[in-house]
C-alpha cells in the first residue's frame, strides 16, 4: 500500500476502530479511481474559487490586482504539488504506478528485443521442464493415493536370502501366521493378480483382475458406490459357490451404462458364472490402473499351505497409528526368523521385508524420477542464473539512466522497483512459454515414460499446476531481479553520471561468479547425462539371446472352465499356431507360457537324479517357461546340444523331457554333460523324472540388464496353463496379422478373444524404457544447462569487451597482433570455465552415485564420461568466448580510442 | 519557512476538525484561514495543504463536502463534520490534551505533583 506512507495525521489515529477505517478509505478510493477526468476538473474548479476568494480579499485589504494574485498563488504553495498529493490519495497510487512502472518495463524491453528474448527463453526453458517434470512426479509421489490414511499402507514381500531375486511372493501359510502374530498391523489382507475374459451376453473381453481377500478394501478404507462388498464368510466359500464379483466404475460406465440394475447381474468370467455385487468408486485404484474386476480370493486358514503350495500371493497391511516403518521392519524380521525355525523345511533362508506402498508401486521409476526432479531443479537454477546474469549487465548498461531517475527525484525503493517491475515482467513471460512447453512436454513424457511408471500414473495438468507455475515464475523474477535491481541502484551517482564507462560496478564480480556457478551445474547435467546415454547404448547393444524382429505377440486367456482338460488347452494351441503358419507371410508360430521381458515368472527347485535332496536353503532354483515345440527355432534360440522340443514329445502320454539354458549347465553342472540327465522340477503336485534332451543359448528375458537366470523350458503338455502368449514370426510387419491372427482365434471359438497385441521388438525396447527415459529427458536438460551457459559466457565476456573498448585499442595501437587480443579475451573466459568446471566435476563425482541403480554397464564414476563431460564443456565455452574475443581482435583502434 | 513554526502535519487534521465543530460549514480558503487566524499567525501554513488533508477526513467519513456558493456570490466547495466526524474531534481532542499534558510533565518536572 505504498499510498498510505503519505497519510497524513496518522499519528493520531486511535488503535482500535483503524483497520476498518481504513478499508473504508480504500473502498472510497478504489470506488473514485473511476472518474479521473472528473475528479481532475472538479479539483481545478475548486483551487480556482480557492484563489478568487482569497484575491478577492486581497484586494479588500487593498492590494493591487497584480499583487492579489501574486500573494494568493505564493500563499497557496505549490498548487502542482498539492494536487499530486491529492491523486496519490485517489488513487491506489500503487496500482497507477504499479502499471507505470509495468508499462515502463515493457516498453524498455520492446527497445532490446534480444535482451527479452534471450532472457524469456531461458525461463521458459527452466520453467518448462521443472513444470514438466513437476507434474509427472507430483502425481506419482505426491498425490494421495485414494486410500484411508494411505501412507500407514506397506506391501509385505518375502525374501530370500541365499537367492537374492528380490522382492518374493508370499506363502498363504507365513501370511497367516503373520496376521495372527505381528502386533504391529491394524489390518492385513492379501490378493493376487491375474487376466481373465469377462463374457456377459454375446460379448467378450480381457480384462485385469485381482482376487482379494474380504478384509482388503476395508483395510484401504474403500466403500463401493453401488451395492456392497462381500464378507469374510462369503470370501471362505468363494471356492464352493456362486462366485461374487465386484467390477470398476469404469467397466460400470462402458460395458453395463451405468445402469443401476448391474448388482445382482450373472456375467461369465473364464467360463464359470460370476454375480456383480458392488460398484468400486470412479477414482478407485490399486497398484495398477487397467484392473476392473475383483473376487474373492478364497484362502482357507484350515489348509496347510506351507505343505501343499508354494508362495504366490501379495500381502498388504495398514501399521498401527504410531508404528514407524523401521518398527514394522524389525517386527517382521523377528517374526520371519521365528517362523523360519518352526517351519525348517519351508521358511529356511526365507526373511520378510516391509516397503510403503507407493515405492511398491513405482518400483524403478522413483529413483529415476527423483534424479529427474533434481536435474530440473539444477537446470532451473541455470535458467535464472543467466537471467540475473543478464539483468546485470542490463543494469551495468543503464546505470546513467537510473542515476539519471536518482538526481529527478526518484527514491531508490521507486528505482529498485522499476527494476524488479521489469524482471518480474520477465519472469512471467517466461511462465508463460514455459507454461505452454510444459503442456507440450507433459504429454511427451507420459507418451515417453515406461510402464512401470505409466500404470499407475494420471498425469495432469491442472489448476494447481498453473498456480504453482506463476508462483515460481513470480518467486523467481524477485530472487534474480532483487541482486541486480539492489547492485546497480547503488551505483555512485556522480560516477555514472560523469559517464564514467571504465568504473568497474559490484556486478562483475557477481556476473562472473553467476556464470562459473552455471558452468558447474551444467558439468554436473551433462556428466549424469553421458553416463546414462553410454549405459542406454550398452543396454541396446545387448545380444538379447533371441531375435525380436518381425515377430507378433499377443496372450490368449484360455477360461478354465471351458478348458479344463489339459489336452483341450494344447489342442487350442496347436490348431491355432498350425493355423497361423499357414498364413501368407508367416514363418513360424508359437507359443510361450509367459511373455519374456516384462512379466513375473514362475521359478522353482530343480532336483537331480543321483544326487541326494538339497538341504532347505540350498535348493537349486530355476526359472520356468512352458512352451509349444517350434519355439526356439521360432523365436531363433540358438540350440547348443542336442535338440529342441517335437510334436512327439507334446503329449501327456510321452514321458517328460526337459530343454534347459546353458546358465542351467554353467551353474548346476558344470563337470557334466547334461544330455540325457534327468531332473525333477518342483512345479507341480507330481513331479516325475524327465530327460534333458536339448541346451539352449541363454535368454535376458527376465529383464535385458540383469545376466540370464537358470532356466528350465517345458513343453506345453507336461506343464499347461491357461494362459499363452502366441508368438508369430513374420516375413515383414508383423501388426499387419494380427487381424488375421484374432480371426484365427475366434474360428477356433467365438467367445475367445485376444489380448495385448504387440511386436517383440516394442516389448523388449519397453524394457529399456526406463534408462531410455531418463536419458534423454537428462539430455535435453543437459543441452539446455550447456547453452544457457554458453549464453552466460558470451554474454559476461561480450560486456566486458565493450568496457575494455578503450584498453583493446590502446593495445592494438601499440602493436598487439589480434591473436593476442583473442587470447587475452579467450583467457578471461577460460578462468571462469576452468573453475566452474573443476567445482562441477566435484560435484558430478559426488552426485552421480544416485544414478546407480539406473546405470548399466558402467560404474558411476566412469572414467570417459568425466573426460568427456568437461571437454564438450570446454569447446562450447571456447565457442561462446570465441566470438567477443573476435570482435575485439577487429576494433580498428582509432575508433577504439575515440568510443566514450 | 522563515521564523514562524512549520506546522505539524499530523496536527493538521485535527485543526480542520475543531475549526469545522466551531465554525459549522466552511470551504477550503476559509478552513486555512481561520487555521492561520486562531494560531495568532504563529503557524505558517501553505493553503494548499489544507485540501489533500481535507480528502482524507472526507474519504474516512468525518466531514461530507458539496458545492455551494459563497457570501459574495461565488461558488465554492464547503465542508462540513459529519457525526462520526463530531466523535473523532472529541476523542482527538482528549487525546491531544492527554499527550500534551504528558509532554508538559516531562518540560515542566517541577510541577508534577504526584
Amino acid at each position: 500500500m505504498g499510498g498510505d506512507e503519505r497519510d497524513h495525521g496518522a499519528v493520531l489515529e486511535p488503535r482500535g476502530a483503524d483497520v476498518m477505517r481504513r478499508l473504508r478509505a480504500f473502498f472510497v478510493r478504489l470506488w473514485v479511481w473511476r472518474g479521473r477526468a472528473a475528479r481532475e476538473r472538479e479539483l481545478a474548479a475548486e483551487f480556482e474559487s480557492h484563489l478568487q476568494l482569497h484575491i478577492e480579499d486581497n484586494l479588500r485589504a487593498g492590494m493591487s490586482a497584480e499583487e492579489a494574485r501574486r500573494n494568493a498563488m505564493v500563499k497557496f504553495g505549490g498548487m502542482e504539488s498539492a494536487k499530486e498529493s491529492m491523486r496519490d490519495r485517489w488513487s491506489l497510487v500503487w496500482l497507477e504506478t504499479a502499471w507505470q512502472d509495468v508499462r515502463y518495463a515493457a516498453r524498455g524491453l520492446r527497445r532490446s528485443p534480444a535482451f527479452a528474448v534471450t532472457a524469456i527463453i531461458s525461463l521458459a526453458l527452466g520453467l518448462g521442464a521443472s513444470l514438466a517434470i513437476f507434474t509427472v512426479a507430483d502425481s506419482l509421489l505426491l498425490r494421495p493415493l485414494p486410500y484411508r490414511s494411505a501412507a500407514q499402507l506397506v506391501v509385505i514381500w518375502e525374501a530370500s536370502r541365499t537367492q537374492g531375486s528380490g522382492p518374493n511372493v508370499v506363502s498363504p501359510g507365513n501370511y497367516f501366521d503373520w496376521k495372527a502374530q505381528s502386533g504391529v498391523f491394524a489390518a492385513m489382507a492379501g490378493w493376487r493378480e491375474r487376466r481373465s475374459v469377462l463374457i456377459d451376453g454375446e460379448r467378450s473381453e480381457e480384462f485385469g483382475k485381482d482376487y482379494v481377500t474380504a478384509d482388503f478394501f476395508p483395510l484401504l478404507g474403500v466403500q463401493p458406490v453401488r451395492g456392497r462388498l462381500f464378507t469374510a464368510k462369503e470370501d471362505l466359500e468363494a471356492n464352493s459357490s456362486e462366485t461374487l464379483l465386484l467390477i470398476s466404475y469404469r467397466l460400470w460406465q462402458s460395458r453395463f451404462g451405468g445402469a443401476e440394475e448391474v448388482i445382482g447381474r450373472k456375467v461369465r468370467i473364464d467360463g464359470a458364472p460370476h454375480t456383480i455385487i458392488g460398484v468400486m468408486p470412479r477414482d478407485f485404484y490399486f497398484r495398477a490402473r487397467d484392473v476392473d474386476l475383483w473376487e474373492p480370493l478364497g484362502l482357507d486358514p484350515a489348509y496347510d499351505y506351507r505343505k501343499k503350495e508354494g508362495r504366490w500371493m501379495y500381502c498388504l497391511a495398514r501399521m498401527k497409528p504410531g508404528v514407524t516403518y523401521a518398527a514394522a521392519q524389525a517386527r517382521m524380521t523377528a517374526l520371519a526368523a521365528r517362523l523360519e525355525t518352526a517351519y525348517p523345511a519351508f521358511n529356511k533362508n526365507w526373511t520378510a521385508n516391509v516397503e510403503p506402498l507407493r515405492d511398491s508401486m513405482l518400483g524403478q521409476a522413483k529413483p529415476a524420477l527423483l534424479v529427474l526432479v533434481g536435474a530440473v531443479v539444477m537446470l532451473l537454477a541455470v535458467a535464472c542464473a543467466n537471467v540475473a546474469n543478464l539483468l546485470l549487465a542490463r543494469c551495468s548498461a543503464r546505470r546513467r539512466e537510473m542515476a539519471v531517475r536518482a538526481s529527478l527525484g526518484a527514491g531508490r525503493a521507486r528505482v529498485v522497483r522499476q527494476l524488479l517491475t521489469e524482471s518480474v515482467l520477465l519472469a512471467l513471460a517466461g511462465g508463460v512459454a514455459g507454461v505452454a512447453l510444459a503442456r507440450w512436454a507433459v504429454k511427451v513424457l507420459v507418451a515417453m515414460a515406461p510402464a512401470d511408471l505409466a500404470k499407475s500414473a494420471e498425469v495432469h495438468f491442472d489448476l494447481r499446476i498453473l498456480l504453482f507455475a506463476i508462483g515460481i515464475s513470480i518467486a523467481t523474477g524477485v530472487l534474480f531481479g532483487l541482486a541486480p535491481a539492489l547492485v546497480s541502484s547503488r551505483a555512485d551517482l556522480m560516477g555514472a553520471l560523469r559517464e564514467d564507462s571504465r568504473s568497474v560496478t559490484g556486478g562483475s564480480r557477481l556476473r562472473a561468479l553467476l556464470v562459473a556457478g552455471e558452468v558447474a551445474v551444467s558439468v554436473v547435467l551433462l556428466a549424469g547425462a553421458l553416463l546414462l546415454f553410454r549405459s542406454l547404448l550398452d543396454l541396446e547393444g545387448v545380444n538379447p539371446g533371441l531375435d525380436p524382429t518381425n515377430v507378433l505377440t499377443f496372450r490368449v486367456s484360455l477360461p478354465g472352465a471351458r478348458y479344463d482338460k489339459v489336452f483341450e488347452r494344447a489342442q487350442f494351441l496347436r490348431r491355432a499356431t498350425e493355423q497361423m503358419e499357414r498364413l501368407p507371410g508367416v514363418i513360424s508360430a508359437t507359443t510361450d507360457s509367459s511373455l519374456p521381458f516384462t512379466e513375473p515368472f514362475a521359478g522353482t527347485w530343480v532336483n537331480f537324479e543321483g544326487r541326494p535332496a538339497p538341504k532347505p536353503g540350498e535348493e537349486n532354483l530355476a526359472l520356468i517357461r512352458s512352451v509349444l515345440p517350434g519355439y526356439f527355432r521360432t523365436l531363433r534360440i540358438p540350440i547348443k546340444q542336442g535338440r529342441e522340443f517335437v510334436a512327439s514329445d507334446d503329449s501327456e502320454q510321452t514321458p517328460h523331457r526337459f530343454v534347459v539354458n546353458e546358465a542351467f549347465v554353467r551353474q548346476y553342472m558344470p563337470r557334466e554333460q547334461p544330455l540325457g540327465k534327468r531332473i525333477r522340477v518342483l512345479m507341480e503336485r507330481e513331479n516325475p523324472f524327465g530327460e534333458i534332451v536339448g541346451v539352449v543359448g541363454d535368454v535376458r528375458d527376465w529383464s535385458i540388464d540383469r545376466e540370464p537366470m537358470a532356466t528350465v523350458y517345458y513343453v506345453y503338455s507336461h506343464l499347461s496353463y491357461t494362459s499363452a502368449t502366441f508368438m508369430v514370426r513374420t516375413e515383414r510387419n508383423p501388426l499387419s496379422q494380427a487381424d488375421a491372427a484374432r480371426h484365427i482365434v475366434r474360428g477356433i471359438d467365438p467367445m475367445q478373444p485376444i489380448a495385448d497385441v504387440r511386436t517383440l521388438d516394442d516389448v523388449l525396447d519397453e524394457n529399456s524404457s526406463g534408462q531410455r527415459f531418463s536419458a534423454v529427458l537428462l539430455g535435453g536438460f543437459s543441452i539446455s544447462a550447456l547453452l544457457l551457459a554458453a549464453v552466460g559466457i558470451y554474454g559476461v565476456l561480450a560486456y566486458s569487451v565493450a568496457q575494455r573498448t578503450r584498453e583493446i585499442g590502446v593495445r592494438v595501437a601499440l602493436g598487439a597482433e589480434p591473436g593476442r587480443i583473442v587470447s587475452l579475451i579467450v583467457g578471461t573466459g577460460a578462468k571462469l570455465v576452468m573453475g566452474g568446471a573443476a567445482v562441477g566435476i566435484g560435484g558430478a563425482l559426488a552426485l552421480t552415485g544416485l544414478l546407480k541403480s539406473l546405470l548399466y554397464g558402467i560404474g558411476p564414476r566412469d572414467p570417459w564420461t568425466f573426460t568427456l563431460a568437461p571437454l564438450i564443456l570446454l569447446s562450447v565455452a571456447l565457442a561462446a568466448a570465441y566470438i567477443p574475443a573476435r570482435r575485439a581482435a577487429r576494433l580498428d583502434p582509432m575508433d577504439a580510442l575515440r568510443a566514450e | 519557512m522563515g521564523d514562524k513554526t512549520d506546522i505539524w502535519q499530523g496536527t493538521l487534521a485535527l485543526m480542520i476538525l475543531k475549526t469545522l465543530e466551531a465554525m459549522g460549514p466552511l470551504h477550503g480558503y476559509g478552513i486555512a484561514r481561520r487555521i492561520e487566524q486562531t494560531s495568532g499567525d504563529r503557524l505558517a501554513i501553505n493553503y494548499g495543504t489544507v485540501y489533500p488533508a481535507l480528502l482524507k477526513l472526507e474519504q474516512e467519513g468525518y466531514i461530507a463536502s458539496e458545492w455551494g456558493v459563497s457570501d459574495n456570490n461565488r461558488k465554492a466547495k464547503y465542508y462540513r463534520l459529519t457525526r462520526a466526524g463530531r466523535n473523532q474531534v472529541k476523542k482527538e481532542a482528549q487525546q491531544w490534551e492527554e499527550t500534551s499534558a504528558i509532554m508538559a510533565r516531562f518540560l515542566n518536572p517541577g510541577e508534577q505533583t504526584s
